[in-house]
């Protein structure tokens, strides 16, 4: 699904972000990416996403050398990806509706399949009968699950999350991997960067321990392994 | 593209004119005004050139005689001129007829000739056409070395100022017009900074859904062309009720001035300015997406 080979990184300004960085991440995995703040947790996902291009090595995101990509290429290789972020992004002058809409809108899919897809994801996260409301009347955590709608609405073979319950109270949290566990289930790969240590070591899923821009730990079913 | 495409990105470049009201209505206003300059002097060079050529096709070369020739003399030098490569017609005209033709110019006024009694000055003369205005300059040097011919004169100084002056304006208003294009170009791209700063956000996730590059930009493309579309269509509007007015007043009280007749004249002129308009329109948002917009 993704796979990194000996990938290296370093910004203009002479940083390392990335050195030497080898993994492979399989089909219906869930894997928390752990690690310092500025530790490279970020760009490791700005290359998956080709925001960036790596200094050297080879990527493959979803069977698709991303650093030979055309610039052309790179909408349809984001569209089999999907993204959440710490601070949800959505739109505010749209409905909940109108915002996972949005997302299908601008890849031109047709309309019948968009009223479709979009309800199916709302019921999903538990937001059905919110439709026409307003992401500022929505508490942080139901905020969330729109933007996890609208991550999944377009049916992406991997999810991208970047610290998504990183602005929510434990107990919503919780309700939030719920959702992730749900989507994974059925077959999404999970790739989440987190610095919530209770929700890692709950979970139980592979982690990747990014220090200094190395990997500094890869295990299955592990643990946060940093103190808070 | 699809037509629900199209419908989003017309409603979204509508939304964003209404968003940014009074940015937009700069913008209109400077398109309009430097199309409408533009149009100005694209409508007076054309027409002074038209009015340049219209008389210079009309030239005729007046061949004046040295006094006391004998008719021989001047048959004999008519049949010259006739031989001249170019000339189409050659009419005498003699001094009496001239003089009728005097007295029928000067009209109510033409009690003054009185004073001359029944001396008249005006001299035997030759109307000289030719079929290409090129020849008009070498047929009359030809004419004036001819013996028993004071002089051959045309136009010419006149239209030669004409062109000249044609040449000036045509400068000047390049200039005049580079400058407000390149205000107009500078105005439109700062209001479709605006519309993409104003949404970033939506921008944002555009991308990050996988949106591609020109569904991205095409509707801020529209917006920059509507704006450039509207302010031309202002120009142009102002500029046809102008010309409209003036010509028929010309055709009115200065007949003999050749202006350009408004059709097909001015739907071609609007049709340029339109054309004009909606390219500063793109080319602007494209300058501004190009610096603002990394998509």
């Amino acid at each position: 699904m993704i796979y990194m080979s000996e990938v290296s990184k370093v910004y203009s300004n002479g940083s390392v972000a990335l050195a030497d960085v080898t993994v492979d991440i399989h089909k219906g995995d869930f894997v928390f990416v752990v690690g310092p703040s500025g530790a490279g947790k970020s760009t490791f996902i700005k290359l998956i996403l080709r925001e960036e291009l790596p200094t050297s090595g080879r990527i493959v995101v979803n069977g698709k050398n991303v650093i030979d990509m055309q610039p052309g290429e790179v909408p349809y290789l984001r569209r089999t990806l999907g993204m959440v972020f710490q601070d949800y992004r959505l739109l505010p002058n749209k409905t909940v509706y109108d915002n996972v809409a949005f997302a299908m809108q601008v890849i031109e899919a047709p309309r019948r399949e968009i009223q479709k897809r979009v309800h199916n994801v709302l019921e999903l996260v538990g937001l059905r009968h919110k439709l026409r409301t307003y992401p500022s009347e929505l508490s942080g955590g139901e905020q969330q699950r729109v933007a996890i709608a609208r991550a999944i609405v377009n049916n992406p073979v991997i999810v991208i999350a970047d610290e998504p319950t990183g602005n929510l109270d434990p107990e919503t949290s919780w309700e939030i991997m719920k959702v992730f566990d749900t989507i994974n289930k059925a077959g999404t790969t999970i790739i989440m960067a987190t610095h919530d240590k209770t929700v890692v070591d709950a979970m139980r899923k592979r982690v990747i321990a990014i220090e200094k821009g190395r990997i500094a730990r890869d295990q299955v079913k592990g643990v946060y392994g940093y103190e808070d | 593209m699809k037509i629900r495409t199209f419908e989003y990105f017309l409603r979204e470049a509508v939304t964003s004119l209404k968003r940014n009201g009074l940015m937009s209505i700069a913008s209109v206003s400077t398109v309009a005004l430097s199309l409408l300059i533009l149009g100005i002097f694209l409508v007076m060079v054309l027409n002074l050139n038209h009015i340049a050529s219209t008389l210079e096709t009309q030239v005729q070369i007046t061949v004046y005689m040295e006094d006391g020739l004998s008719d021989r003399d001047m048959r004999e030098i008519g049949t010259r001129i006739t031989k001249m490569t170019g000339v189409t017609e050659v009419m005498f005209v003699d001094k009496e007829e001239a003089m009728a033709k005097f007295k029928e110019r000067l009209g109510e006024q033409k009690g003054l000739l009185t004073a001359l009694g029944e001396t008249n000055p005006l001299p035997n003369s030759f109307e000289v056409k030719v079929d290409k205005p090129e020849y008009v300059k070498t047929v009359s040097q030809t004419i004036s070395q001819l013996k028993g011919v004071e002089n051959a004169k045309y136009g010419q100084e006149v239209i030669e100022q004409l062109f000249a002056l044609t040449k000036m304006i045509r400068i000047f208003g390049l200039l005049l017009i580079i400058f407000l294009g390149l205000a107009a170009l500078f105005i439109i791209s700062n209001t479709i900074r605006i519309t993409v700063f104003a949404r970033r956000k939506e921008i944002g996730i555009m991308k990050y859904v996988g949106a591609t590059d020109w569904f991205i930009r095409f509707p801020f493309m529209i917006e920059g062309m509507i704006l450039g579309f509207v302010g031309a269509l202002c120009a142009v509007l102002i500029l046809s009720q102008t010309y409209s007015t003036l010509t028929d007043k010309v055709y009115e009280s200065l007949a003999f001035l050749p202006l350009i007749p408004k059709n097909p004249f001015l739907t071609n002129i609007s049709m340029i300015l339109l054309i004009v308009g909606t390219a500063i329109g793109a080319l602007g948002s494209t300058i501004s997406l190009k610096r603002f917009m990394k998509v």
